[in-house]
């Protein structure tokens, strides 16, 4: 799962960068609202991490332009602002969650996954599909009841599939999901991902269709 | 003891303006009626005089008329009736030494000498007021009153007149009273609703019934409180400002922590902890910067130097900066003359420049040029800090100078205190504090313009 934190404070969005790909997330950093902006236009989040107080652009004003432009990727709010008000008129535009500063990162990770299910259609903490049981907060996989050992890359591939399943999805679109702007993506990556998990699970179990992309498949069809 | 003794003589007694006011009114009545009642006594007491005399000489005149026809029998009936005075006549016909005629109640002795018109005498211990006239026939006719009749008829009258005056004070000191009492019981009002207030309150007092002469009171008051409400607003802004500003760097430290707990590797951890360490600096220069700015709230930052040389202040400061410097490879020139003197808090002006040199190492990062100048022109010392680091866009210069506003934050893990500072300090040295482009259009420039202390205080 791939994040964009939004922190124009240089420890903090660090620290929050790092302590998101330690919890299993593909985190991506920008430091003022134009760049957030920018960011968000041109690719793809499964979820925001967003400070109010911002240079350029403030928090509030990009949240409400991304809303407007009917951009529905999951935000929280994370700030040091912490009166009544200014929680309600965060979430009233259209933020989904509001968490005040300081927070504890497990904490966060897991905000975020919950947004994440959310935004997906899904109450369940487990994902369901076919044979398939993942659990994305403790990263655990069953493959007919039985558990399974994945590299982090490897569940985070099979979490983009399982989110969207018997549906297409191109390399480009994998790649985004999966990787953040720091991380060196060898160009076969992907294939080599997409074989261990093959072979771990089923050989049947993702489907390849050149120049389209690739499919998970639940064994209902 | 002494400390007591002067309190209790300084402490005034309790008063009540009702009461003040109710003496002082029933006084001046009292007053004015006792003169009135002495001017119209004595007015009365001449006119009555007047009177009785002209009676006195009437008589007479009846007696001496009657006297020359038939001097055996006189009759006081025929007399004109003059109501009680009539009964206190003495008459007296002298006929050649010998009394003749006389009512009872003269006495056997002439009255008065026998001197034609009016004398008063005493006779057997009694003032009389006697008018003597002589017949055609020689006879003297005297007749006589006693003076206390004449007092008796004052005396009465002015009672008559002092009764109703007693009975109506008392009256007219319940009427002044209630009056008195509705008059000031806006005031009572006014007291109530101060009395009423919370502590914090501050909204303005609304009394539109008020009379004129407490209107002022209440404005003042009112402006007091718009006051009070200023200072509180303000403080309530820093405490929010100064709690907000601090959350991001506890939580910066905390993230920080949390990360070299879950470090992957040592490299990882130990950046982590690097970065727990930084966020304490951080914390603590900000902890500095919000001391003084509170110190300088309440006033206490001061040094009773004046007069002091520009340069030594300029080069005490950049002392505490020439590691950092050094460091940063930043070169810092200085246009101050040896002389120049500034009549302003050396201690503050310290501040200010530490403040602003601070600034500038810390934003214009690697090689960064700070220019500092200083002249005197008249009353005005210039002191300028320019810089050709990123500097402060126009449209946001105005809101650099607010407290806690960190406009490029990313550059460094600056607080942003240091311009809310040196405006704080302007403020309370009277200086003028203006931003503009620094060094060849690049960068910040801020410009202080200090006056001499002895004018820039009221």
């Amino acid at each position: 799962m791939r994040v964009l934190v939004v922190e124009d404070d240089p420890l903090l969005g660090e620290a929050i960068c790092i302590g998101m790909r330690q919890r299993g997330f593909a985190a991506d950093w920008v430091r003022d609202g134009i760049a957030a902006e920018t960011a968000l236009k041109t690719e793809t989040f499964a979820a925001v991490i967003l400070d109010l107080g911002l240079p350029r652009l403030s928090g509030m004003q990009l949240l409400r332009q991304r809303r407007e432009a009917h951009d529905g990727t999951p935000v929280l709010i994370l700030t040091a602002r912490d009166a009544i008000r200014e929680r309600v008129q965060g979430l009233d535009a259209g933020a989904d969650d509001y968490v005040v500063k300081p927070v504890d990162l497990d904490e966060l990770a897991a905000r975020l996954r919950a947004l994440v299910r959310r935004s997906g259609g899904d109450a369940q903490p487990l994902l369901e599909v076919g044979a398939l049981r993942i659990d994305p907060a403790a990263r655990h996989v069953d493959w007919h009841d039985a558990p399974v050992e994945l590299s982090p890359r490897e569940f985070d591939l099979l979490l983009e599939f399982a989110r969207s399943p018997n549906r297409f999805l191109s390399k480009e679109q994998l790649a985004e999901r999966l990787y953040g702007w720091n991380d060196e993506v060898e160009s076969n990556a992907l294939e080599v991902h997409i074989h261990h998990l093959r072979r771990k699970l089923d050989p049947s179990l993702i489907v390849t269709q050149r120049g389209v992309g690739y499919m998970l498949r639940t064994s209902e069809t | 003891m002494m400390e007591a003794a002067t309190n209790a003589s300084i402490r005034k007694p309790d008063f009540s303006l009702r009461t003040r006011l109710l003496v002082a009114m029933l006084s001046i009545v009292a007053v004015v009626w006792l003169l009135s009642a002495f001017a119209s006594y004595a007015q009365a007491r001449r006119e009555l005089g007047e009177l009785l005399d002209a009676h006195l000489a009437t008589s007479a005149a009846l007696l001496v008329a009657q006297a020359s026809e038939e001097l055996e029998e006189i009759e006081l009936e025929h007399l004109p009736d003059l109501g009680d005075a009539h009964q206190r006549l003495a008459l007296q016909v002298w006929n050649d030494g010998h009394l003749g005629v006389h009512s009872a109640n003269a006495p056997n002795a002439p009255l008065a000498p026998f001197r034609h018109g009016f004398a008063d005498v005493t006779a057997d211990g009694t003032e009389w007021r006697v008018y003597s006239t002589r017949s055609r026939e020689g006879d003297w006719v005297q007749v006589g009153e006693p003076v206390s009749a004449r007092t008796d008829i004052l005396r009465e009258a002015l009672a008559r007149q002092a009764w109703p005056m007693l009975l109506a004070l008392p009256l007219l000191g319940v009427g002044i009273w209630l009056v008195l009492g509705r008059g000031l019981s806006p005031l009572q009002r006014m007291a109530q609703a101060v009395g009423k207030r919370a502590p914090l309150d501050t909204t303005p007092i609304v009394a539109d019934d008020a009379p004129r002469e407490i209107r002022p009171l209440l404005d003042r008051l009112n402006a007091l409180f718009a006051r009070t409400g200023a200072s509180i607003e303000r403080e309530h802004r820093f405490i929010g400002d100064a709690s907000h500003e601090l959350r991001t760097p506890l939580a910066a430290i905390r993230a920080q922590a949390q990360v070299a707990q879950g470090a992957r590797d040592d490299a990882e951890r130990q950046r982590a902890l690097a970065g727990v360490i930084a966020g304490c600096d951080r914390m603590t220069a900000l902890t500095a910067q919000l001391l003084t700015l509170s110190r300088l709230e309440a006033g206490v930052l001061s040094s009773a130097t004046a007069n002091a040389s520009m340069r030594d202040i300029v080069q005490d400061t950049l002392a505490e900066f020439a590691a950092l410097a050094h460091r940063q490879q930043a070169s810092i020139t200085l246009e101050i003359a040896d002389d120049l003197r500034v009549d302003s808090d050396p201690l503050l002006l310290q501040i200010v420049l530490r403040n602003l040199v601070g600034n500038a190492l810390q934003y214009g990062g690697e090689g960064v040029r700070i220019q500092l100048s200083a002249s005197r022109l008249g009353n005005v010392v210039s002191l300028s800090v320019c810089d050709d680091g990123p500097g402060i866009a126009p449209e946001d210069r105005t809101r650099a100078l607010q407290r806690f506003d960190r406009l490029d934050a990313h550059v460094a893990g600056g607080a942003g205190l240091g311009l809310a500072i040196v405006e704080r300090i302007a403020d309370a040295i009277g200086a003028g504090l203006s931003l503009s482009d620094g060094i060849e259009a690049r960068g910040l420039g801020v410009h202080l313009r200090i006056p001499d202390r002895r004018l820039s205080q009221p």
